[in-house]
């Protein structure tokens, strides 16, 4: 007994290394004097044991799929590579907290604590196997990102957004919760292996409480990747949040999500049974709304932070489209858009980061003439927009081509044009910030500076990806397929 | 004797009482008591089920992690207020409207 459980930790050693780096930093937290170098180097001590997380999830990659702790977790590839993605977001966030303004000088160690508290919960998430473990998984993620979304407590916008988010968060939980007791009540357990061998035989108010059931437990996970009906949250907290926070909220709460959306529509659905039908139509519809209110709703916006939100809605509904064929190539879809999206994000929110501490603000105003201040700056964060917006040769077009394929694939064209169509609206205002750089006038000549080398080799490094992703997708494209292989 | 039935119908009463009060109270506190309210609905369905229908300890466990979790986020909540009401001096949601578009 003792024995297998030693066997099992040792599938478990990237979250226990989280653990112990959050605790050791809430020690050293305490213990180190509140000098600018100290929480440097408390920093650069976290940095380096995701680091070595990193390692641990890259040797678990190639591993066959377990299931530890009664059935309670799942070691995949699957869960794995959506680990990894958020590991290196949060090391993207957490270094990016250093340098940021934004963030209260003696917070910054305090915001590496909460960082990597949130991605204890949505590695717990991704890799969730039972209901207990998914509710858990959320919790510790929204729990956390509450004090996150509040921590420049001086300012009204910030404790606004945080609060904003605690009550929607509760809300969207609290109703999830109220699905899964029934789930639990008519499948009879908690266990996903358990609950599924009691789904086909369902019949008349049963099928019906189901059903019900699992669109109030839609809600909760709805709420986190913030899908059409459940996405007003996002614009306000993203505004509120410092940027590094935004940065944060933008990849690993919602690769969290979308991974736990992935496995439950996976294990629940799998095969043409009436129950499956309806979930995949809702899963068409929720997209397609959200792809459109997303994008839509991005024109008109000011804010560079605000029109990131919006955005980042825009991708979501993206991404669940990988979820409606049901199929291996759909997964490896969304593992790759992933990827592709989180480098994306980093470098967009750096680039913002850096404007909005020079400046004081995050409108339009601040990017204007941006290639007579910085050129180089200037063209990264232009090639970043066309790669959001999908255009070829960057790598925003092969994740987004994935996608297509795969719906049309199934031939779905419907939903194919509605993607497509979003997709032109989605280019018009990226391009309106891109022309904002480049075409317009500078209010003056004031160039940007303070622009480390080390924050430059930074983000040239999280540029290459972006860049040659889009032209030697194969080896991603492999890994991502591998990992999608396994998924039950 | 109670019934599976009475209890259900007494979890959703609560539960829907939890929305009403979160849709229609203006005041944050019971804002966050009406989650309170939603989070035992659940507990209570699941403690139901597990005496009636299961006959597995799944939903007490769940009922347990059900109260430890809804005492962080009520902490977490009630921090995020008292931080508004320092800077607002007021805790009426309809304060709350500096993020809008």
């Amino acid at each position: 007994m003792i024995q297998q459980l030693f066997g099992f930790l040792s599938y478990y050693i990237p979250e226990l290394i989280c653990i112990v780096l959050m605790t050791t930093l809430l020690v050293l937290e305490a213990l180190v004097k509140e000098e600018h170098g100290n929480r440097g180097k408390i920093i650069g001590y976290a940095l380096a044991l995701l680091s070595i997380t990193l390692i641990f999830l890259f040797k678990n990659l190639g591993e066959a799929p377990v299931y530890i702790f009664h059935n309670a977790i799942t070691i995949d590839p699957f869960s794995t590579l959506v680990k990894i993605i958020m590991v290196l977001g949060t090391m993207g966030a957490i270094f990016l907290s250093y340098s940021s303004k934004d963030i209260y000088t003696n917070l910054k160690s305090e915001f590496a604590i909460m960082a990597v508290g949130v991605l204890i919960g949505g590695m717990l998430l991704a890799s969730a196997n039972n209901m207990l473990t998914l509710y858990l998984g959320i919790e510790t993620l929204s729990i956390l990102s509450y004090v996150l979304a509040s921590f420049k407590r001086d300012e009204s916008t910030s404790t606004e957004a945080g609060m904003k988010y605690a009550l929607y968060g509760g809300l969207s939980a609290g109703v999830a919760l109220y699905g899964i007791s029934h789930l639990y009540g008519v499948l009879g357990s908690i266990q996903f292996v358990d609950m599924i061998t009691k789904l086909p035989g369902l019949e008349g108010t049963n099928l019906a409480i189901v059903m019900v059931s699992f669109i109030f437990f839609f809600v909760g996970l709805g709420y986190k990747i913030s899908v059409f009906p459940f996405h007003m949250w996002t614009p306000d907290v993203y505004q509120g949040s410092p940027i590094p926070v935004t940065a944060f909220f933008a990849i690993v709460p919602k690769m969290a999500g979308l991974a736990a959306l992935v496995r439950v529509s996976f294990i629940f659905f799998d095969g043409g049974s009436l129950l499956a039908v309806s979930w995949t139509g809702l899963m068409l519809l929720i997209s397609a709304m959200t792809m459109t209110v997303g994008n839509v709703t991005a024109i008109g916006q000011n804010s560079v932070k605000r029109l990131l939100a919006f955005s980042s809605i825009g991708h979501v509904g993206l991404m669940i489209l990988g979820i409606v064929t049901l199929n291996k190539a759909g997964v490896q879809a969304i593992l790759f858009y992933g990827i592709v999206y989180m480098f994306m994000t980093l470098i967009a929110f750096y680039i913002t980061s850096h404007l909005s501490d020079m400046y004081g603000t995050d409108s339009y105003d601040v990017f204007k003439g941006l290639i007579y201040k910085h050129p180089g700056m200037a063209l990264i964060m232009a090639a970043v927009l066309f790669s959001l917006a999908g255009m070829p040769p960057f790598s925003g077009f092969v994740a987004k081509f994935n996608i297509f394929s795969v719906i049309i694939e199934k031939k779905l064209y419907g939903i194919a044009l509605v993607a497509a169509i979003n997709s032109v609206i989605a280019l018009y205002y990226y391009m309106k910030l891109a022309k904002t750089m480049i075409f317009d006038q500078a209010d003056g000549d004031v160039k940007v500076t303070g622009f480390t080398p080390v924050n430059q080799a930074v983000i040239v490094a999280l540029f290459i990806p972006v860049l040659f992703l889009g032209i030697f997708w194969e080896k991603v494209m492999t890994i991502s397929g591998n990992a999608s292989l396994f998924i039950k | 004797m109670m019934s599976l039935g009475s209890y259900l119908i007494i979890s959703l009463i609560l539960f829907v009482i939890g929305l009403v009060v979160m849709l229609s109270r203006k005041n944050i506190v019971a804002i966050l008591l009406g989650i309170e309210l939603i989070l035992n609905a659940a507990a209570l369905n699941f403690v139901a089920y597990s005496r009636y229908v299961t006959n597995n300890l799944d939903g007490h466990i769940f009922s347990l992690f059900i109260i430890v979790v809804a005492a962080a986020e009520a902490a977490v909540g009630l921090a995020i207020v008292i931080r508004f009401f320092q800077i607002k001096e007021t805790i009426h949601i309809d304060e709350a409207t500096q993020l809008r578009n």
